[in-house]
């Protein structure tokens, strides 16, 4: 018998606005804390400490200008934010400083979430939307160089970015992009040339959402609408369609696979967060919590996979954690 | 012999003087042994003493080691002579007074010592010297004191000391008992191996007597006990840890029995004299510990010896008014802070017996390896519902001991204990001990409460753990549970209470990470309705703000007041946990301040939407949280805006009276009184625009009919506890229909706060009235007389915020009834006895006619109305009635007298009047009313009392208003 889904483990509150973005950091050794970064609509990242349960740090710097997109970079030092202010800043968080050490100026209105791959020891990409509506623009951290600029042939019809995905496969081969578009279509280019490998009509509704896994080289992807897409990626660099899930309600806000690969969680705009197989997308627990649209899923790092965690930040301004699977 | 020189004592010691000592020595105990005389006694054992020790002859002092040594062996012949004798001696009759047996004593072991010393055995060589042939007659009688000599010497005065120590020690005269330590001292310090096999008596004695009656005795027994264990005898002697451990264990094996027999007095020295070993012991109490029988021995006879007496039943009798709000509350808890609650034992009643037992706790954990002793009283507290108490109370103990707080001891431990380790050890039996099999038991059978009971715990237990081992030891759901077992669980609770108290005060401020898992529980106790448990909950509480360094209970609760809304938040998906996260929430209003809305405000919510779901079967315990938190909000935001608001009533009543009294009248009040004309007259026809808000008088424009306005009025943001009383209204509403009366009742309870609260917004409160008005009517109408009286208040209450919007309901909706029901009570009153007064009926009456006239006042009444009651109270005015509906009539008709003085003057005069009243010319028609020219009767003297009344408020008013 399948046993009921769980409550939350413990559920954070006091962020006073809706919760859009989450990152844990929690890879630290004993003595250190175990961090989860949330940003919200009302400009602010928290610093959650997941001993106490309690902010540690709040950070201003996106003009109280809605955070969407959090990154560590190696450590819990360093801090990527996206913000509606259209800037992405670095924070420098070291020995409890709060300071933006720098900043990049996107020049985008969309809310298109970034991407960031690290491609060796203190190099990293960052692929970002531009300020012309349909581009993406990839840029090599720290030094902020632009590597390239990813522009539809015209005529493509394919509207804003809405999600990014950097990956990079085995070790050594060439970082792509995998970038979901309003018109539905999931892109995937090649960043050396510039060119798009392949083209895919996921959805017919903007993807709001996708995760790719390097590994099967398979992906999956969200929309606004009631349907969950997987695809996949052959030996010809082409996209192909796999299969879809249908969902009961529609709209999906974020979709993560978790780090080991098993599972996914999915944000949905029904309030609840869904967990799934994902090797055949078996449906295995809706988590029911939250009073209004999920915003934002993520898993956490830890070293032990018995501490691991899932965290969900929703518009009723509420963060709910939740150990699930840990043993599978 | 004091006198005689080096060497003719030397001479004197010498082997071949043997058998003249020898005869000097017996003769001598013969005298001390057999002589009548105190005196002669006392000399004889001075001279024996003087003979064989070279007495305290300072001159003697240089006797060399050598030459001591071969004193011991010319005395090791007289050894068991002289033992035996002296034993005699010190066991021979009590009327030899008691310097006699001391200075046996004191002789037996220097005796002893000498003879038997460590060091001088040591230098013994292993085989017989070679006596000179000329002496060898002699040198046979001198002994050779190697290993075997010694063994079975030692043997032998094992017997005899312990018959020494068994008489001695309960000897009473406290000299010989301290002669008895100092004995074993020497013989302790002195002997170590030689008299290996005493020490179990020796040091049975020392330990019993470490609790003398005696000052003196105990001090320097505490001297030796504090010397051996300084010296590390024991440390370095294994032979004397296996004799202590083996005493300890055939202790513990005989403590049960010895606790159901002997009397308290026994009971103490028995449990000292454990507490002495396991202090003796000190760090090697580790050895005993790893012996898995010598622990399972101990820990069973603590398991027993612990037994609480559960049969007392006002345990659980002793309840708390279930919702009463009490603001004083948290002021009280500091004076019972730490005191713990007093416990009833089976097996002793004093109080020194259990603090005995407290140290014997402590000093195991202050030695004893933690982690081992916690996980064995862990396994105890898990093991059966029989040990659970006594092994939690050990715990407790422990924990405090290995913190080294309250710990009496002989000496510092090798290490001391790591915060890492405590907290480790604290964080796994508070989980334990809050773990919902072992933290929600069943500690009532309220007829309110079984039905959640039942069927919440087959629900708890499949829901959370599911196939679980510890489901077979949920509390049963059978609701035939005993007081006992009640009684058992509500000690058990108390005991893991004041476990987290102690753990607080053991971790200090590092308790505040554990608060997360903490607090929840205990505020969940705290707000229980067994007052043993609260009690005790609201001292822990105490205690936790003192350890982690908080000002009060309010701090606490403000600062941690995440994580307590997080647990309630959790707790209040499962129904089952529902009525302990309402408690929480209770408390934490009771205990807290305005500060804690914002925190709160979400759950409250929480709570809001879980009642919407279980309207039928959760009802009365979340009506009880939102009694208390309208309760905190009246009492937070409540008096300052309604005292405001009441003086301005006051003085805009004032002014009111004033303008109808003044006699002249002013051509702006005829505009006002124009202005208002036309403005009530919109009313009346219906039109509620603005009619509760105050300022509107001011501000004719406003009164005029404008339905958008209204609307915009009703968006602007409520502050946040307005929103609150506003959304709880809303269900009271539904719920003041409820099948239930005691729902019922609280409902209405609730509604009268929430009007209070509400009561500043006008805008908000008059539609919420609207809405709740048909319900009301309705408990007003038909309905229990109780609910009635409650409804009522509430109408009241209603009645002084809305003023009078409620008017034309009234009147319309609830006057006639209530003016009939007065009416016909009447007749029954009239005729009642004294015993009435306690009837609901009565108090039913009263208190309609107490609110009766406020409320005419209040809802500025028509005529027609206010003569329907001016004439249903009339009937109370009958000097027939109970004085207290005459007093409560009269009060009508003052604020009767106050709306209209006028017609109330004709109202009353056409009853009775006293003074004829002539026409002042005679062109007017004769003044005629019918009360005139009455007969006194029954209700003469209350009118008489009121038209005087009535006089003296128009002269008055007259006064203060002169004629311009």
């Amino acid at each position: 018998m399948a046993q009921p889904p769980p409550d939350p483990r413990f559920v954070l509150r006091g962020t006073g606005a809706a919760v859009h973005a989450l990152r844990f950091s929690c890879g630290g050794e004993e003595p250190a804390v175990p961090i989860l970064f949330s940003g919200s609509e009302n400009g602010f990242i928290h610093v959650w400490n997941l001993k106490t349960h309690r902010v540690d740090a709040t950070l201003d710097g996106h003009g109280r200008k809605s955070v969407y997109w959090l990154e560590t970079m190696d450590s819990k030092d360093r801090l990527l934010s996206q913000g509606r202010d259209q800037r992405i800043c670095l924070w420098d968080l070291a020995e409890g400083r709060t300071a933006v050490m720098d900043s990049v100026f996107t020049e985008n209105v969309g809310f298109c979430r970034s991407s960031l791959l690290k491609v060796a020891q203190g190099r990293w990409l960052m692929a970002m939307a531009a300020k012309t509506l349909e581009e993406v623009q990839v840029l090599e951290l720290p030094s902020k160089t632009s590597v390239c600029t990813l522009k539809p042939e015209m005529g493509a019809k394919l509207g804003m970015p809405m999600c990014l995905k950097l990956w990079q496969g085995s070790c050594g081969s060439q970082p792509s992009l995998l970038a979901g578009y309003e018109d539905g279509s999931v892109l995937l280019w090649n960043l050396s040339t510039g060119k798009v490998l392949s083209q895919l009509i996921c959805h017919q509704e903007p993807v709001m959402s996708l995760d790719f896994d390097s590994e099967r080289a398979k992906g999956i992807s969200g929309s606004s609408e009631k349907v969950l897409s997987i695809w996949s990626l052959n030996e010809q660099q082409n996209l192909q369609a796999q299969k879809t899930h249908r969902l009961v309600n529609a709209g999906i806000s974020d979709i993560t696979i978790r780090p080991d690969k098993k599972i996914l969680a999915t944000a949905g705009w029904d309030h609840r967060i869904r967990i799934f197989g994902w090797k055949k997308l078996k449906p295995l627990a809706v988590l029911d919590y939250h009073t209004a649209t999920v915003h934002s899923v993520s898993f956490s790092d830890h070293k032990s996979p018995s501490d691991r965690l899932l965290a969900a930040g929703a518009k009723d301004h509420r963060i709910s954690i939740w150990s699930i699977y840990t043993q599978t | 012999m004091r006198s005689a020189q080096r060497d003719a004592v030397a001479a004197l010691y010498r082997p071949s003087c043997l058998p003249l000592l020898g005869f000097a020595v017996s003769l001598l105990l013969g005298l001390a042994e057999r002589e009548r005389a105190k005196q002669i006694k006392l000399s004889a054992l001075e001279c024996l003493r003087v003979l064989l020790l070279q007495g305290e002859c300072q001159e003697h002092r240089w006797l060399r080691e050598e030459q001591a040594q071969r004193c011991g062996d010319l005395f090791a012949s007289f050894l068991p002579g002289v033992s035996l004798a002296l034993s005699r001696i010190i066991a021979g009759d009590v009327k030899q007074g008691h310097g006699v047996t001391v200075s046996a004593i004191r002789l037996f072991y220097q005796v002893v010592v000498s003879v038997m010393a460590d060091e001088q055995l040591a230098r013994v060589p292993k085989q017989k010297e070679k006596p000179p042939v000329e002496q060898s007659r002699i040198t046979e009688l001198i002994v050779h004191r190697g290993p075997e000599w010694s063994k079975s010497t030692s043997e032998k005065l094992s017997l005899l000391l312990r018959k020494i120590v068994e008489l001695s020690s309960v000897h009473s005269h406290w000299r010989v008992r301290l002669e008895l330590v100092e004995l074993v001292h020497h013989l302790l310090s002195n002997c170590r191996l030689s008299l290996v096999d005493s020490f179990t008596h020796l040091l049975k004695a020392l330990v019993g007597l470490v609790n003398d009656e005696n000052s003196e005795v105990q001090s320097r027994c505490n001297e030796v006990l504090q010397g051996i264990a300084e010296q590390q005898v024991i440390a370095q002697n294994r032979a004397l840890a296996d004799v202590l451990s083996e005493n300890l264990h055939s202790l513990a094996t005989a403590l049960p029995r010895l606790m159901n027999s002997q009397d308290d007095a026994g009971k103490f020295s028995t449990l000292s004299l454990l507490l002495g070993y396991l202090k003796l012991l000190g760090p090697k109490i580790n050895i005993v510990l790893n012996s898995v029988s010598h622990l399972h021995r101990l820990s069973k006879a603590l398991m027993q010896v612990l037994e609480l007496d559960v049969t007392d039943v006002k345990i659980v009798e002793d309840r708390h008014c279930v919702g009463g709000y009490d603001p004083s509350g948290s002021v009280q808890h500091g004076v019972q802070k730490g005191r713990s609650q007093r416990k009833y034992f089976r097996f002793f009643t004093e109080e020194k017996i259990f603090q005995l037992l407290q140290q014997v706790c402590r000093v195991l954990g202050y030695y004893g390896n933690i982690y081992l002793l916690v996980d064995h009283f862990m396994g105890l507290y898990c093991e059966s519902a029989v040990y659970r108490k006594q092994a939690a109370m050990v715990l407790n103990e422990l924990i405090v001991g290995a913190a080294g707080v309250g710990v009496d001891v002989l000496q510092e431990r090798e290490v001391s204990l790591s915060m890492d380790d405590l907290k480790g050890s604290v964080t796994s039996i508070l989980e334990e001990y809050t773990d919902q099999t072992n933290w929600y038991l069943v500690t009532s059978i309220d007829t309110e409460e079984i039905s959640h009971e039942q069927l919440s715990v087959p629900r708890s237990g499949l829901a959370a753990l599911p196939g679980a081992a510890c489901s077979s030891i949920l509390p049963s759901p059978d609701p035939h549970v005993t007081t006992r077992t009640m009684n058992s669980n509500v000690w058990q609770l108390c005991i893991q209470l004041e476990g987290v108290s102690c753990f607080a005060a053991v971790l200090g401020r590092e308790f505040r990470l554990l608060l997360l898992s903490a607090l929840y529980p205990v505020l969940e106790k705290a707000g229980d309705k067994t007052l043993l448990i609260s009690e005790t909950a609201q001292g822990t509480l105490v205690d936790i703000c003192e350890a982690c360094g908080y000002d009060s209970v309010q701090s606490l609760i403000n600062e941690n007041s995440d994580y307590l809304v997080n647990g309630i938040s959790l707790n209040l998906r499962q129904v089952a946990h529902q009525p302990h996260a309402a408690q929480v929430l209770s408390t934490m209003l009771r205990h807290s301040d305005a500060s804690l809305l914002p925190l709160v405000e979400d759950v409250i919510q929480d709570v809001l939407s879980a009642l919407d779901l279980s309207y039928s079967d959760q009802a009365s315990t979340f009506l009880g949280v939102l009694h208390s938190l309208m309760a905190a909000l009246v009492q937070w935001f409540g008096p300052s805006c309604s005292k405001e608001h009441q003086q301005r009533q006051a003085a805009e009543g004032q002014s009111r009276t004033l303008s109808q009294t003044q006699q002249e009248i002013t051509s702006q009040e005829m505009e006002r009184f124009f202005l208002d004309y036309v403005k009530q007259k919109q009313i009346a026809e219906g039109n509620l625009s603005d009619s509760g808000d105050e300022e509107a008088d001011e501000v004719p424009s406003l009164a005029k009919p404008e339905p958008s306005n209204s609307d915009a009025e009703g968006e602007t943001p409520l502050p946040s506890h307005a929103q609150l009383a506003k959304d709880v209204m809303e269900r009271c509403i539904h719920l003041l229909s409820d099948r239930n009366l005691r729902v019922r009742l609280k409902v209405l309870d609730v509604l009268e706060l929430c009007v209070t609260v509400l009561h500043p917004h006008g805008n908000h409160l008059l539609p919420m009235a609207h809405r709740v008005w048909p319900a009301l009517v309705t408990r007003l109408i038909s309905d229990d007389p109780l609910a009635v009286l409650r409804a009522f208040k509430v109408l009241c209450t209603l009645a002084q915020k809305c003023g009078d919007f409620l008017r034309q309901r009234f009147s319309k909706d609830v006057l006639p009834k209530m003016t009939s029901s007065l009416l016909s009570q009447a007749a029954a009153s009239a005729r009642a006895g004294p015993v009435y007064n306690h009837t609901l009926a009565f108090k039913l009456q009263l208190a309609v006619l107490q609110g009766l006239g406020s409320l005419c006042e209040k809802l500025d009444m028509g005529e027609s109305d206010l003569n329907k009651v001016a004439d249903a109270c009339l009937v109370y005015l009958s000097a027939k009635q109970p004085m207290k509906l005459q007093e409560a009539a009269q009060s009508v008709f003052r604020h009767l007298m106050r709306v209209d003085p006028d017609s109330t003057w004709l109202f009353l005069t056409e009853v009775c009047c006293p003074h004829p009243y002539k026409a002042p010319h005679t062109s007017l028609h004769p003044v005629k009313l019918r009360g005139m020219g009455r007969q006194r009767d029954e209700f003469t003297d209350n009118i008489l009392l009121l038209l005087e009344e009535l006089q003296q408020q128009e002269r008055a008013g007259a006064q203060r208003a002169p004629p311009p």
